[in-house]
């Protein structure tokens, strides 16, 4: 592919002509990929650009015209002749798939302008839709469908087949998320390969031949991985259905922002898709993002989309009753008094659930105003982690709370629970703790607890006031992931309940406290963040590919 | 059509056919003035046409609306006793058709509600539990909800389902309810709704899922 030029001669640059159009490639890409960079869509079932090459689908053919001087490769074939009403002997050029066919410079292909590749698609595309049972009305991947959206573009024919279709096993059940419909399979193999090549649990298989093929769990197993979701997300058809979404919504009345997975601290792009009307979200989609998670996600990731519903903080509380937020605020400045004349007593607590802005807000205020030293930083306890994309620490947003406190690094909770006698004020934000409820029960006893959450967990049931705080699918916000990348993420839905953002309400109580907490935009929080003092994020505002 | 062709006070005048005729204003004179007499008179005439209408009601003496509003002359009709006919492709309040076995023909595939201009369709669909020889084929509405009183009887609806499951061949329009909520029509009435010919099954028989004697081959039959 890397062809040596001959000495002497200048070395042909790097590109391809498809259809005309100069397409560079880089060495060791087939034609596929190279348009597929280049955001020219040669159409594809089977291929993808995460995967192995399986050219089973035979929906990228593409010509290539032999170089100067050469004969073409010629297939002989019979013809119907519409004015003389029979076949006629004839030829065409044998096509090549685009998946499996490697660039050379200076090649040339045909796409989108040749005849003969257009009668190809027409031809595949028809036989795919053979034996399909064509239950759009009732199949989830309607509107987002491959076999839907090439038909429209390169078939737009009835069904010449009259006879009975085959039938197949449907509303299979593949394991604990994926129901598997038999009929609707095309076998691209893109599940099998994606259980083989990237969740490493080769479960997946083909069974049978020819037109009563499809796939099969391997006996004795489920699909039951940590990646048993993206088989679904890279099945081009409605044949792998998430049991999780199923039935639940029409992909077309939902609306998409882009968001970041708020799992583990991998930080994995995605998108967000929600119901306007209804305010409700409906999954996690991976978005595309080759520093971070590739074509990725886990089970965990997509699933974690119900985070923006279940088990939130929707209303203040002071006490353990209801309470407006302004009560609650001037509850919070009545309970902390004069705490800045004793900084000292107070323990700032950070979540790393919480995203960069609210933890800068809560961290200016203590540090800056309060004159508060010792900081903590808790979260959900550690799960279990895999060599893929799943971390152990399932928090989204640990790497950001360390960047904040550069030179003064946060503790543990469990030291807080050893100290716990040194403070009399808690300053807290988020609900999750890793460390045992009750400990941190007892410790916290007759203390002065103020919490800024977003999800109910132990630290928000023990606080004298607690204030409900924006999930990251309510307010735009900023995470750290792993490896130290500032990624923003995108409003979807509207506030539940008087949620508001959580940098919001710690302005307000540090206004209720008599501070000059003067951020009322997040504007005003981002610019003090990355170019003010005492914040001193300077990771690059880094925007993910889509 | 009426030959009756001359000018009676209570015809409408064939059109250019206009004759005139002078009023003139009621003296103050001591009937009219004592208002009594004036006032018996009126109700005589009111009662005289209650009565009459009455009987003509009951014996079934009126003249067919369709005939009498072809006719030149009065055209307005006794609207709740008697209704105007309505054209076979009236579109009348909705229901949704059934199967052999009375269940809904709806899969729940919100087409209706896409195409729906005034979002008055809400459905929540519901899966075939374990066994049904429908599950997997199909699903059905676990709600079906339209709100009457947004809808704007386009019939995009009826256009966009493919399943021939809702229409609005009921003949009906929706009458004044008490309240609103009485406008909002759930599945089991929408169900319960028949065609204007009482018949609650539509035409176009459908091939149901795991039929035994099922024309295609399958894995057990290729081998």
């Amino acid at each position: 592919m890397t062809a040596q030029a001959p000495p002497g001669r200048p070395k042909p640059p790097n590109t391809i002509k498809i259809d005309g159009r100069e397409i560079p490639f880089e060495p060791g890409d087939t034609i596929i990929r190279a348009a597929w960079r280049q955001g020219v869509e040669i159409p594809h079932y089977c291929w993808h650009p995460g995967l192995s090459i399986a050219a089973n689908c035979r929906m990228c053919l593409v010509e290539l015209p032999p170089p100067a001087g050469r004969p073409a490769m010629k297939l002989d074939v019979l013809q119907w002749d519409p004015v003389k009403k029979d076949y006629t002997f004839s030829n065409k050029p044998k096509l090549q798939p685009a998946c499996q066919q490697g660039c050379s410079p200076g090649m040339e292909v045909l796409s989108e302008s040749s005849k003969h590749v257009a009668d190809a698609r027409a031809a595949v595309q028809e036989l795919l839709l053979l034996n399909h049972p064509v239950d759009c009305p009732i199949c989830d991947q309607a509107g987002e469908c491959r076999l839907q959206d090439y038909w429209l573009e390169h078939s737009r024919k009835g069904k010449r087949m009259k006879q009975e279709v085959v039938h197949k096993p449907k509303a299979v059940s593949f394991g604990p998320t994926i129901v598997y419909d038999a009929e609707r399979c095309i076998v691209c193999t893109r599940c099998v390969r994606f259980c083989d090549e990237i969740a490493k649990d080769p479960v997946l298989d083909v069974r049978e031949r020819g037109n009563l093929n499809e796939i099969t769990v391997s006996p004795g197993r489920q699909l039951d991985n940590n990646y048993t979701l993206m088989t679904e997300h890279v099945c081009p058809v409605g044949a792998l259905t998430s049991k999780d979404f199923r039935f639940k919504a029409r992909v077309w009345f939902l609306r998409t922002a882009r968001t970041i997975c708020q799992g583990c601290s991998t930080g994995c792009n995605a998108y967000l898709d929600f119901d306007p009307r209804s305010n409700a979200p409906h999954r996690h989609r991976p978005r595309d993002n080759k520093d971070v998670n590739q074509y990725w996600m886990c089970d965990l990731g997509m699933l974690s989309y119900k985070d923006a519903i279940e088990g939130r903080l929707l209303e203040a509380s002071v006490g353990t009753g209801p309470a407006s937020i302004d009560d609650a605020i001037s509850a919070a400045k009545d309970l902390l008094g004069n705490v800045a004349q004793r900084p000292e007593k107070v323990a700032v607590i950070l979540s790393a659930q919480h995203s960069l802005e609210d933890n800068w807000a809560l961290f200016t205020l203590a540090k800056t105003y309060l004159g508060v030293e010792r900081f903590f930083v808790t979260g959900k306890p550690l799960g279990k982690g895999d060599e893929v994309l799943l971390s152990e620490d399932r928090n989204p947003n640990t790497a950001g709370v360390l960047k904040l406190c550069e030179g003064n690094p946060p503790r543990a909770l469990g030291d807080l629970l050893k100290m716990a006698d040194e403070f009399d004020t808690v300053l807290a934000l988020g609900g999750h703790v890793e460390v045992d409820a009750k400990e941190l029960g007892q410790a916290l006893k007759g203390k002065k607890v103020v919490v800024v959450s977003s999800h109910v967990g132990p630290l928000s049931k023990l606080a004298k006031v607690a204030l409900p705080a924006c999930s990251w699918a309510e307010t735009d916000a900023t995470f750290v992931n792993k490896k130290g990348r500032v990624q923003s993420s995108e409003r979807a839905l509207h506030p539940r309940g008087s949620a508001t953002p959580g940098w919001q309400l710690i302005g307000k109580l540090g206004r209720a406290l008599g501070f000059a907490t003067s951020w009322r935009k997040l504007s005003e929080v981002r610019k003090a963040m990355t170019g003010g003092e005492p914040a001193s994020i300077s990771g690059k505002q880094t925007e993910a590919t889509a | 059509m009426s030959t009756d062709t001359e000018n009676t006070p209570w015809m409408k005048p064939r059109s250019g056919d206009f004759t005139t005729k002078k009023v003139e204003r009621p003296t103050r004179d001591f009937e009219v003035q004592s208002y009594l007499p004036a006032v018996t008179k009126g109700l005589v005439q009111t009662m005289g046409a209650f009565f009459k209408n009455t009987k003509e009601m009951i014996l079934g003496q009126k003249k067919d609306p369709v005939i009498e509003s072809l006719s030149w002359g009065i055209t307005t009709i006794s609207y709740p006793e008697e209704k105007r006919p309505y054209t076979d492709r009236f579109r009348g309040l909705h229901r949704l058709t059934i199967r052999d076995d009375g269940s809904p023909r709806c899969v729940a595939c919100l087409c209706c509600s896409t195409a729906c201009p005034a979002q008055c369709i809400h459905i929540e669909a519901g899966e075939y539990s374990e066994g049904d020889p429908r599950r997997g084929y199909e699903r059905y509405p676990a709600k079906f909800v339209i709100d009457e009183l947004r809808c704007i009887f386009c019939g995009f609806c009826v256009e966009a389902c493919p399943c021939d499951a809702i229409r609005m061949d009921t003949g009906l329009h929706a009458v004044p309810y008490d309240s609103r909520e009485q406008f909002i029509y759930g599945k089991d009435l929408l169900m319960g709704m028949t065609g204007r010919d009482g018949s609650r099954l539509t035409e176009n028989p459908r091939h149901e899922p795991g039929d035994p004697d099922h024309p295609g081959i399958d894995r057990e039959r290729a081998h």
